[in-house]
């Protein structure tokens, strides 16, 4: 940690971290400082004036270089002859300030009259009235009156639309220039600028399309007064009529804190609903940020479309059923069937699901697959040895550290990831950005490596070999720690190594600390292990295992694959089962039919599927019986993310009447079999059978994963300066379970990989992931649809022309069974000889990984 | 002595009026200030005055009204802003007509009339919706929501006055 | 030459006789008509200062001598430019020179008369100035309006650099620079240093948080250390090069030493640009050389220092008091950039200051509270006053609100909007007073 030192506010000496902003410094201690343009996650600008204070420095004595004190003993303070403003102070020795006199609160003062001169005082209808920094500010320092006569007003535009999602209001902007500096700063994304000068200065957007950039909403919670408002919540609801509910984002593997901020509404029949989702201050995950898709993204809870009632099919018809006959049925099934059962869960499912599915199938039988969807990803071994340390915080990365993203587009697969890396990037981490195809995040990466598609295995070795030839190799921990080096080294050896590849290792070599992102694009499930593997042994190598800020971290699909793999669901399973078509399914929370084209066929085959499902999916329609299940937002529940966080979510939604939570309805099934037992009454109870049961969730009891601590920067406190009242966090930090590497008594096993490449012949289909697209979880945000693009497969400039395509030609794709209408881009993205698949855009399944396809322009 | 003022008191009580009236036949005149059901009022041009702030329902010490707002359009208008209120009720069960609904609203909107005839059969016909709240509108005026042109209607709130 | 200046004798500083002598040190295009070619630049002993400064001289000793001559910056706040050159880190890798030509003051029109006539002297100066922190470039920031100018010296520095006085390997000494031109698009707040940092590097013109300020790593053009000098600033450096420090401290005053361009408009019979030593009264600039007040009218007030200063009412006590940056400061004014408008006793004070006013409303930029705000509000009232519709209220905020903006702001841009009002408010009451009664109702004749 920093250096400790003493500064003097207000005649009181405190101690503060060196080289802390003043404004934090003060707040960290409970002195008020108020600001509207500074926000600790940004630079200080000093452009509002409302953090002025007096400052001043200890006088010492220059010849005995000791502090003078005045006749009664007190430290001679010299001031400045100014106001200064706090925000672009840094706490230094000897610094003094005063906040309390009268020339600070003159000031404040001044600075709330000439703020309020321009602004139209519309509070009663601002969405942001109530939980308003100005509000708030100007009641604890402003005038009760102005002297400012309201006819000089100048009248500008409001709800102009900045882009679909937020709304900007020219007369309640006070030119903070928070949003500006949020999207140039810590986006990177050009996109919002101030136009003309003086009092016409205003907020434009300077993007095609308007404010396009992912994190768009974030300017809505920092923005100090109702300039920014979401289209999302327009008019929704008056902030103190909101209960503000801690939840998990149901999105990705992130798992961002967020807080669902519900009512009771007529829109929802009078029950509780979301009527917006902000984020929650959680530092070591999301920080106090979270994507448009997060944000936006909720309306699938309480979606017209959501099953409420539990269904059978007979003669090719839905036939309501109570949840006693389908526990009934079900169970029969599974009793008739046995070790003939495959079971296959969701990514979406919560730990408690998963647990009461895997209850359910070792009831069955004890050999019962237990698979997972989508089953592209594998490495729970990996994770498992070498997983992230406790206590890993992707904010803490900095110019000593080293980042490498591998087979991923952390943009589209994980937004906040990807912001975090990008400004790990920024403070002088060294970040190396590894794939097929160009991604946003090259350009803020030292080294951007282009690898052929298939050859992620051989890329990522080649960085072990360049390791153990720049003699880079931790020898005192791989002596302690690895098992299985002597033959890892010796496949090392004579290994070639492309000049590419040697230079991006070179850029992660040396660091302090080092972080591997491994995702799954362009690599088949075999090849995933290898890949997880070949970053186990380049961090065990290299010692960057068993502590904080160092690790893997596995960029899974779904905000709760890596719950699934600790509970005991895989991704082999699921191979197996497709292989094995056992005759009866029990499928939770995951659409096989429309991912993969062999499921439609292979359920088609089985005797008896349930599905435990929200929505009407393409596999719901070849299943037996329907179970409906509850949303994220309608229950508890914990999902673990990619840095094995478990973290809790509470119920924010009244649940749709007729669905349960999906843990309940196998616990009844359970129930309802031979030797099973009564089901839990609360999800708490049944975390409290998986910490028995589960090693690594031995800590992970409700109680635990509900503490609480202090955050720094303190945000979303009574004072409001920072915006976002939703940001306090009473939900929970979460827990992270610890690898082996930090357990001292577990060797750390590395092993050579295969480097093989698989044959590309003709075209090979990559399939990418897309942050918007038309999964059953997002699509009914209908207010993001415009964001989501039609079916689309790109081709490069070279292949296109060789088959004669052209941008904007409708095309069909064949691969094995898989047909796919699309429409064609060209250009120089998708490397030759490959076709990029975005993933759940359309209806129809996409081919797997690495396929060879035909694609063909369509004529009419 | 005392006894004979007794019933001197008694006496003049016995030729003085009866201070009960008959109920309903007989109706005891309102004062100006007496505080009746609501009403929600209009301007003379037939938009209503209510923007679906809320704050009457932040104020309300009975928790007796609930708002739901929405944002006007130039094709669908109810009010001079940007917003109006969406769902306007207040349970008349709960209210104890302390005016302090007339106090928070920043537009004028509602008012206490003298209104005081509620009795309900059933405890739904206590909560008053919006349609029962509104003032009749003036005659020959369009009612709401209405069709404006385009830039009429520009500001939030409906212009306050100066600050005198 | 030197002999012909006026020598400077603080005690004494009346010197008529030999002011009509003298010569040019800046405005030598008065003296040489076509000092702007570069041939009879060179003719005229021009370059011959880089040249003694690269051959000769160390960095160090140009900013010696430069800081020994004792030039103080002349765009307006009188900054000892070889203190300034001091600052800057010797082992920066990458250092620059900005010329501030973004003259905007109003009434101020020396730089362009420099660049237009002599510019082969600002651009040695500046060569100079780059020489002494081993700058790696040099750019000259002209406003947007200055763009036929700023053509005419992109000519102007090709003949340098083809005389090898500019750009690779200057005069063989193995030190290179590049001098560019930069076109702004017109504001008067890139005439501010960091607003103008801003503006080259092409965003928005507003100005910086300091520290750090230019001189510092962080702070400068591109983040590197930068000094930024006015055009007239170092325009004097070649002289000083080659004259010594002594020879330029005896011109003007020891504390304002030197010669100073002052520019003359407003009710004056001759106005124009006059080379005059610091150290001379106001009543010699204005009667002796400016020809004194058009119609034989009575002089009422001066602004020393275009819009941006504090007026002066003419009394005797100012006429005759000294132009040096200290002396006009006593007496509560700034004598700044030196750009003097004059008004006669028919100006409409409360006129001259809504006209300023509005002109700092409308080249504020926006960025701080008080400044964007402030001069907003001054400027409605200003309106309203001149509509006939002011109040007493009115009068006391002219008053009270530049209060709210002087001190609190971040660039100086604020403080100045406060000037004009809070000057003509103090010492023309009378006239604001005047403007108020209109909103009284008329007493009937009696």
């Amino acid at each position: 940690m920093t250096e400790t030192i003493t500064i003097i506010i207000d005649g009181q000496d405190y101690q503060v971290p060196r080289g802390m902003n003043l404004v934090d410094a003060a707040k960290m201690h409970g002195v008020d400082i108020p600001v509207f343009c500074h926000h600790p996650k940004l630079e200080p600008v000093g452009m509002c004036r409302m953090c002025l204070v007096e400052l001043g420095s200890l006088a010492v004595n220059r010849e005995t270089g000791q502090p003078e004190r005045d006749e009664n003993g007190q430290p001679v303070v010299r001031w400045f002859p100014k106001l200064q403003t706090a925000c672009t102070q840094e706490a230094s020795p000897g610094m003094a300030v005063r906040t309390d006199s009268a020339a600070v609160a003159q000031a404040r003062y001044n600075v709330l009259e000439f703020l309020l001169t321009s602004h139209p005082l519309d509070c009663p209808i601002c969405d942001k009235g109530g939980e308003c920094p100005l509000q708030e500010l100007t009641m604890a320092y402003g005038p009760g009156q102005s002297r400012f006569i309201y006819d000089d007003k100048m009248h500008l535009a409001k709800q102009i639309p900045l882009g679909d999602l937020i709304c900007l209001d020219r007369e309640r902007c006070i030119q903070c220039a928070r949003c500006i500096r949020f999207c140039d700063e810590i986006v990177g994304d050009e996109v919002l600028a101030f136009h003309e000068r003086g009092r016409r200065l205003q907020i434009i957007t300077i993007s095609d399309p308007p404010f396009d950039t992912k994190f768009s909403g974030n300017t809505t919670d920092i923005c100090p007064v109702g300039a920014l408002t979401t289209v999302d919540f327009r008019f929704g609801a008056r902030p103190w009529e909101l209960d503000e509910v801690a939840s998990i984002c149901p999105h990705c593997p992130v798992g961002c804190n967020i807080s669902a901020s519900t009512r009771l509404d007529r829109d929802f029949g009078g029950r509780k609903m979301i009527k917006r989702i902000m984020p929650r201050q959680n530092e070591a995950v999301n920080e106090i940020w979270i994507c448009d898709k997060g944000r936006f993204g909720h309306h699938h809870s309480r979606s017209e479309e959501r099953l409420t009632q539990p269904m059978i099919r007979r003669d090719e018809e839905w036939v309501p059923i109570t949840w006693e006959t389908a526990y009934r049925e079900i169970a029969a099934q599974l009793a008739r069937h046995g070790r003939e059962s495959g079971f296959l869960a969701g990514a979406s499912l919560s730990n408690e699901d998963l647990w009461e599915l895997r209850k359910l199938a070792r009831l069955t039988h004890a050999d019962c697959s237990l698979g997972v969807w989508p089953a592209t990803m594998g490495g729970i071994e990996q994770v498992t040895q070498v997983g992230v340390g406790v206590g890993t915080r992707l904010q803490d990365l900095g110019p000593d550290s080293a980042i490498l993203v591998i087979a991923s587009d952390l943009d589209e697969e994980a937004p906040i990831w990807w912001l975090q890396v990008k400004q790990a990037a920024d403070r002088g981490a060294k970040v190396v950005a590894a794939n097929g195809r160009a991604t946003k995040l090259d350009q803020y990466a030292t080294v951007a490596l282009r690898y052929p598609y298939g050859e992620a295995v051989a890329a990522l070795n080649s960085f072990a070999v360049i390791a153990r030839r720049s003699n880079a190799i931790d020898e005192a921990f791989v002596a302690a720690r690895a098992e299985g080096f002597a033959e890892f080294d010796a496949s090392l050896k004579g290994a070639r190594v492309p000049k590419p590849y040697a230079e991006a290792a070179q850029a992660l070599l040396g660091a302090k600390d080092l972080v591997v992102f491994v995702g799954g694009e362009g690599v088949t499930l075999a090849q995933h292990g290898e890949l997880m593997q070949a970053a186990a042994n380049l961090l065990i190598l290299t010692g960057h295992a068993g502590r904080a800020n160092n690790g893997l971290i596995p960029v899974w699909p779904g905000a709760n694959m890596q719950g699934a793999l600790d509970m005991g669901f895989g991704p082999q399973a699921t191979h197996d089962l497709i292989a094995q078509r056992p005759a009866m399914w029990i499928i939770a929370e995951a659409d096989p039919v429309a991912e993969d084209a062999r499921m439609a066929e292979v359920l088609v085959g089985a005797e008896f599927v349930a599905l435990a499902t929200q929505f009407m999916t393409p596999t719901a329609e070849k299943a037996h019986v329907l179970l409906p299940v509850q949303s994220f937002a309608e229950r508890e529940g914990t999902f673990t993310n990619g840095l094995r966080r478990v973290q809790r979510f509470y119920m924010a939604q009244t649940p749709l009447e007729g669905t349960l939570p999906a843990w309940k309805v196998f616990a009844h099934i359970s129930s309802s079999m031979p030797g099973g037992a009564k089901p839990r009454i609360a999800p708490g109870l049944v975390m409290r059978d998986i910490t028995q049961h589960v090693l690594r969730y031995a800590e992970m009891s409700y109680p635990n994963l509900a503490h609480v601590e202090p955050q720094f920067p303190l945000v979303g406190g009574e004072d409001m300066y920072y915006g976002g009242t939703a940001y306090s966090n009473h939900g929970g930090l979460g827990v992270q379970w610890a690898t082996n590497a930090e357990k001292e008594k577990y060797s750390l096993a590395v092993r050579p990989v295969d480097v093989a490449r698989p044959r590309l012949d003709g075209l090979a289909v990559v399939p990418v992931r897309l942050l918007y697209d038309r999964e059953p979880l997002f699509a009914p945000s209908s207010i993001m649809h415009q964001r989501v693009p039609a079916p689309y497969v790109e081709l490069n400039v070279r292949d296109a022309e060789a088959l004669g395509i052209a941008e904007g030609d409708a095309v069909m794709l064949t691969a094995d069974d898989v047909q796919m209408a699309a429409e064609a881009r060209v250009n120089s993205h998708a490397p030759a000889g490959t076709v990029l698949v975005p993933q759940r855009l359309g209806a129809t399944p996409i081919p797997a990984t690495l396929v060879e396809c035909v694609v063909q322009k369509m004529e009419g | 002595m005392n006894l004979v003022r007794g019933f001197v008191t008694t006496f003049k009580h016995v030729l003085e009026g009866p201070v009960t009236i008959q109920y309903p036949e007989q109706e005891r005149p309102l004062r100006e200030r007496f505080k009746g059901r609501h009403a929600l009022k209009r301007y003379d041009n037939g938009l209503e005055k209510c923007i679906g702030c809320a704050l009457c329902a932040a104020a309300c010490p009975a928790d007796a009204i609930w708002v739901e707002a929405a944002e006007n359009t130039d094709e669908e208008r109810y009010s001079p802003g940007e917003r109006y209120a969406k769902t306007y009720e207040i349970n008349m069960l709960r209210c104890i007509f302390c005016g302090y609904c007339e106090d928070a609203c920043p537009t004028e909107a509602i008012v206490l009339e003298h209104e005081y005839r509620l009795s309900f059969s059933d405890r739904r016909d206590a909560i008053y919706v919006k349609a029962m709240l509104l003032d009749p509108l003036p005659p020959g005026v369009e009612g709401t929501p209405r069709r404006t042109e385009p830039g009429q209607f520009t500001r939030s709130i409906p212009v306050m006055e100066n600050p005198k | 030459m030197p002999g012909a200046w006026l020598l400077a004798d603080a005690k004494d500083p009346h010197r008529n006789g030999v002011l009509k002598t003298m010569t040019h040190i800046l405005l030598r295009n008065r003296d040489i008509a076509d000092i702007w070619q570069f041939d009879t630049y060179v003719a005229n002993g021009g370059y011959d200062a880089l040249k003694r400064a690269v051959n000769d001289l160390s960095p160090d000793e140009v900013i010696q001598i430069v800081s020994a001559a004792n030039l103080r910056g002349r765009g307006g706040a009188g900054f000892p430019t070889g203190r300034k050159w001091s600052f800057i880190p010797k082992d920066a890798p990458v250092k620059y020179v900005t010329v501030n030509a973004d003259e905007s003051e109003p009434g101020t029109f020396k730089d362009r008369e420099l660049l237009e006539k002599n510019p082969h002297q600002v651009i040695e100066g500046a060569l100079i100035a780059a020489y002494a922190i081993q700058a790696t470039a040099v750019y000259i920031y002209c406003r947007g309006e200055f763009w036929d100018l700023a053509l005419a010296l992109e000519e102007r520095i090709e003949e340098a650099r083809q005389a090898n006085l500019a750009g690779e390997d200057i005069l063989g000494s193995g030190w290179s620079c590049p001098v560019y031109v930069h076109l702004g698009a017109g504001a008067y707040i890139c005439g501010e240093e960091s607003a103008l940092l801003n503006s080259v590097q092409g965003v928005l013109g507003q100005p910086r948080v300091r520290p750090p300020f230019p001189a510092q790593v962080g702070g400068g053009l591109y983040y590197a250390p930068t000094v930024v000098n006015n055009v007239e600033t170092l325009a004097n450096a070649p002289w000083i090069i080659l004259n010594g420090a002594d020879a330029y401290k005896a011109i003007g005053t020891p504390e304002s030493p030197g010669p100073k361009i002052f520019c003359m408009s407003g009710h004056v019979e001759r106005p124009g640009n006059y080379e005059l030593p610091l150290g001379i009264t106001f009543r010699e600039l204005i009667y002796d050389q400016a020809g004194g007040i058009p119609n034989g009218k009575k002089l009422k007030g001066i602004l020393p220092s275009g819009a941006s200063g504090p007026v002066l009412r003419a009394t005797e006590e100012v006429l005759d008091a000294p132009l040096t940056y200290e002396s006009v400061a006593a007496l509560g004014s700034t004598l700044g950039s030196a750009s003097f408008i004059l008004m006669d006793e028919d100006t409409d004070m409360v006129w001259a200051a809504a006209k300023m006013t509005h002109f700092f409303r409308h080249e504020s930029c926006g960025k701080c509270t008080p400044c964007r705000e402030g001069t907003y509000w001054l400027d409605t009232i200003y309106e309203r006053i001149l509509r006939g519709e002011g109040t007493a209220r009115d009068l006391e905020l002219l008053e009270k609100v530049p209060q709210q903006i002087m001190g609190l702001v971040l660039c100086a841009l604020g403080d100045f909007a406060c000037n004009p009002v809070l000057s003509t408010v103090r010492q023309f009451r009378d006239e604001y007073e005047q403007y108020i009664g209109l909103a009284e109702p008329v007493a009937a004749e009696a």
